[in-house]
């Protein structure tokens, strides 16, 4: 188990160079000009040379790079060019925001969602199972930004229940969270219905019913336990994207997540701010992903990481 | 994976296993969930509109205001970037020697005097009275290191405006005197963008804390979420402000920014498109305040034609003049919210001079294409993104006016951090019309006018010219009225260029967007000027 965790680890570190690497030459490479984001109105060319020699932008794109890899070494993603602070920093104030954001969605999605997938599975081609395949496709279908602005209106305006931007109380995570629970709710109650069906129609389900266990420890013990891992692997796969950020979601309530942070900084072009964003969301979401699959023996002790199964 | 065994089929100690690391997982799940939902629920108890954190005491003094901008404040200095709305804020921690006032001319402010005392001599008298907000004294020395670090931020925008950097020489404790090589008329309107922060705190970068003299403190500072909160200056030198506090945040979505108004939580936004303008005027708890603005946004000819080509000939640029609609336009698409311009530069400015006005006339616009032998003509239109507001539309109704003379137009969005700058400096590519905006910090028509008109043939060499316009006799009677200490010879000078560029035809049409603000009624005493920022320490609010 050490020997797998240690190899996952160094993984992730490979990953994150290369991700961050990669996103240093695409920046580099793509249209437009960083410093006339920062330069005032009608800028003269001197102006402009100046904020490149300012921004180090005016070395040769290989130069660059070796700066800024062995600035990596040292932890150091560069500075702002828009906060004039380091990247690093600016991201990880950020970051608490969004991991609570996270947290808070899939959290609300699996109490929502698995429950609701079971019961689906239970009542599978019934009247009201089909109403619910419709309601989760609708929550699959709308988007976001559209609902996050329907329960801003509802809410926030003509209710009044809720701030509708910021961060002023925590209050202000419901509708945001509920923002991002709805989409994710319906995939993955519909993930769990498909996974259940599957095993309630299971030959060694019958064989325990016939065995008096009772209803409730055939579903949830048995049925939901050979569940659980692909769901356990969806649901960890959704919060590893949630921590690049909800973008849009942040964006429409204002949430000074990381997500909001880097729409900023691509329309400024603050590559500092991009690539220390890049370095941090991959090395979370390889986190993420490694703890999911730590989590794999826990549901199932047959399972043994690094091995292949039988 | 094959299928889970019958527990009864299990060994006891695997089924124990199971149900201890099953239970666990419950049990983290149920905790994690009390965790992070309780204080939501608890919050939730009942309603709680965003109003209410906003109440203020009733009456002239207290209470607290809450200001959503259009984009982050990054810090509450301008060294390096200056925008209309953050005037408000940083004036209301930092002040300098004058600021513009209402009539948008320069007013003393930490200076008691500000004199010419030569052609190329200015002498400031400090007042006596002037203190920061921890009692410190203002000295010489902290104006003379704030001037010096704002010529040495690089590509700062508040210095570009300087024609050069003055040399600061200290009388006695209280006066100095600023000395340029060339006479400089308007360095008292200049230096009202040069903050005054204590010298040994003074960086050549944006401060985001410190001290002021302004009627506010700074509570708190986060530059990175771009939220600020200011508390009034007990140990204001001047007339205390009547609130108590002020929160400053930013929410780039317009749609965002006027949901935060209409529902309380924000008590004034700024930068409103006359859509949503139109909507707030019909809100009961909003009002919306517009004042002529500052800002000349005008389809600026390419001055870097060849002689051959039709652009090269004034009548040719004058007959495309004719083509535009501008009164259908400003109804339809601008919601009566801009001004067509009557000059070069906006009405507002002090030293403006009405020598024109655009007129529509297509039949005079075809006959003087005719007469210049022009046919077949098509103008490339080139705008950054989000220049102005509806600059798509207003462009593509723009093209269509064009086409009933004749005149094809194609038209290129540059998005916005793109090559904008390439394209104006004509090295990106060719075109003929730049809708561009030109703001204006100081209140003058000359500084508009030199940053515009005033080409030489030395800056067009590093294509540093605005749009290639290089006219040396226009250039030649700016440079006299800006050494003019006479404001009549002055004016008369200034009166001559403007003529002198109105008979150039430097754009296809122009004009002048009002500044729109919406405030809700309880922000009472809140005065919008032209220049598109107010002074905090008047406002108040009620309720």
């Amino acid at each position: 188990m050490l020997t797998y965790i240690l190899k996952r680890i160094a993984q992730t570190i490979f990953t994150a160079f290369l991700a961050t690497a990669s996103v240093f030459v695409l920046l580099r490479l793509a249209p437009g000009d960083p410093a006339a984001s920062y330069a005032p109105p009608n800028p003269t060319a001197a102006q402009l040379a100046a904020i490149r020699r300012q921004f180090g932008l005016d070395q040769p794109i290989p130069v660059q790079f070796w700066t800024f890899l062995t600035r990596l070494l040292h932890g150091d993603v560069g500075t702002s060019f828009f906060f004039k602070r380091p990247a690093l920093q600016v991201v990880m104030e950020r970051l608490p925001y969004t991991i609570t954001l996270a947290v808070a969605a899939i959290l609300v999605t699996a109490l929502v969602a698995i429950p609701l997938g079971v019961w689906m599975a239970r009542n599978a081609n019934t009247a009201p199972e089909l109403g619910a395949n419709v309601g989760t496709i609708a929550g699959q279908s709308m988007p976001d930004f559209w609902i996050g602005f329907v329960l801003l209106i509802v809410f926030a305006v003509n209710l009044g229940w809720f701030a509708p931007a910021g961060f002023d109380s925590m209050a202000s995570i419901v509708l945001p969270t509920v923002t991002i629970a709805i989409l994710q709710i319906a995939l993955i109650s519909r993930l769990v219905r498909r996974e259940m069906v599957a095993n309630l129609n299971a030959p060694y389900l019958t064989v325990a019913r016939s065995r008096g266990v009772s209803e409730r420890r055939l579903i949830w013990s048995h049925a939901f336990g050979n569940s659980a891992i692909p769901v356990v692997t969806a649901l960890g796969t959704r919060f590893a994207a949630m921590l690049n950020g909800v973008v849009i979601v942040e964006v429409v309530f204002k949430w000074p997540g990381v997500g909001e942070l880097v729409v900023n900084a691509l329309q400024q072009r603050d590559f500092p701010l991009i690539q220390a964003t890049v370095l941090v969301t991959v090395v979370l979401a390889l986190l993420v992903q490694l703890a999911v699959d730590l989590l794999y023996p826990l549901m199932d002790p047959r399972v043994r990481l690094g091995e292949a199964s039988a | 994976m094959t299928q889970r065994q019958h527990p009864s089929l299990v060994p006891n100690a695997l089924q124990e296993r199971e149900v201890s690391r099953r239970s666990m997982l419950q049990l983290a799940s149920l905790a994690g969930v009390g965790v992070f939902f309780a204080p939501a629920l608890a919050a939730c108890a009942g309603p709680k509109g965003a109003a209410a954190t906003n109440a203020g005491t009733a009456g002239a003094g207290g209470g607290k205001l809450s200001i959503v901008l259009n984009r982050n404040l990054v810090s509450l200095d301008n060294k390096l970037n200056q925008y209309d709305a953050a005037v408000t804020v940083q004036r209301a921690v930092r002040q300098a020697l004058t600021e513009i006032g209402d009539d948008l001319k320069p007013k003393l402010v930490l200076a008691e005097s500000f004199e010419q005392t030569k052609p190329t001599q200015w002498t400031v008298k400090l007042r006596s009275d002037i203190h920061y907000s921890d009692k410190s004294p203002v000295t010489v020395e902290d104006v003379e290191t704030a001037l010096k670090l704002y010529f040495q931020v690089p590509a700062g925008y508040v210095a570009s405006q300087f024609p050069e950097q003055p040399t600061f020489a200290k009388v006695d404790d209280h006066t100095f005197t600023l000395t340029t090589k060339v006479p400089v008329v308007s360095l008292n309107s200049l230096m009202s963008n040069i903050l005054i922060t204590p010298a040994k705190a003074n960086k050549p970068e944006e401060l985001s804390t410190g001290l002021g003299t302004g009627p506010f403190v700074i509570g708190s500072a986060d530059t990175g979420t771009g939220t600020y909160r200011l508390t009034r200056n007990e140990n204001y030198w001047g007339e205390k402000a009547k609130l108590d506090e002020v929160n400053v945040s930013y929410q780039e979505e317009e749609g965002a920014r006027v949901i935060a108004i209409t529902s309380g939580q924000a008590d004034v936004i700024d930068t409103i498109t006359p859509e949503s303008a139109e909507a707030l005027k019909k809100n009961a708890d909003v009002d919306v305040l517009e004042t002529p603005g500052t800002r000349l946004i005008h389809l600026f000819y390419n001055f870097r034609k060849p002689k051959g080509s039709p652009l090269a000939d004034p009548k040719v640029r004058e007959a495309l003049t004719y083509a535009i609609d501008h009164d259908s336009l400003i109804k339809a698409l601008m919601n009566g919210q801009v001004s067509s311009a009557q000059g070069v530069v906006p009405t507002t400015l002090a030293g403006f001079v009405k020598t024109g006005e655009y007129t529509y006339d297509p039949a005079k616009a075809k006959q003087m294409l005719a007469d210049a032998g022009v046919k077949n003509l098509t103008l490339k239109f080139i705008w950054e993104d989000s220049e102005f507001a509806g600059a798509s539309r207003v462009l593509e109704a723009i093209a269509q006016m064009l086409s009933a003379v004749g005149v094809k137009a194609t038209l290129k969005m540059i998005p916005k951090g793109g090559d904008i700058n390439s394209w104006r400096r004509g090295e990106a590519g060719d075109w003929d019309v730049l809708a561009n905006g030109y703001g204006n910090q100081t209140g003058l028509a000359l500084t508009n006018l030199v940053g515009q008109y005033g080409g030489t043939a030395a800056k067009e060499k590093t294509r540093d010219t605005y749009q290639g316009y290089v006219f040396p006799e226009i250039t030649a009677l700016l440079d006299q009225a800006g050494a003019e200490a006479d404001e009549a010879k002055r004016d008369d000078f200034l009166k001559q260029a403007q003529d002198k560029i109105w008979a150039t035809w430097p754009a296809l049409w122009a004009w002048t967007p009002n500044n729109v603000l919406a405030k809700r009624k309880r922000v009472t005493a809140l005065k919008l000027r032209a220049t598109n920022s107010y002074d905090l320490a008047s406002v108040s609010v009620s309720g």
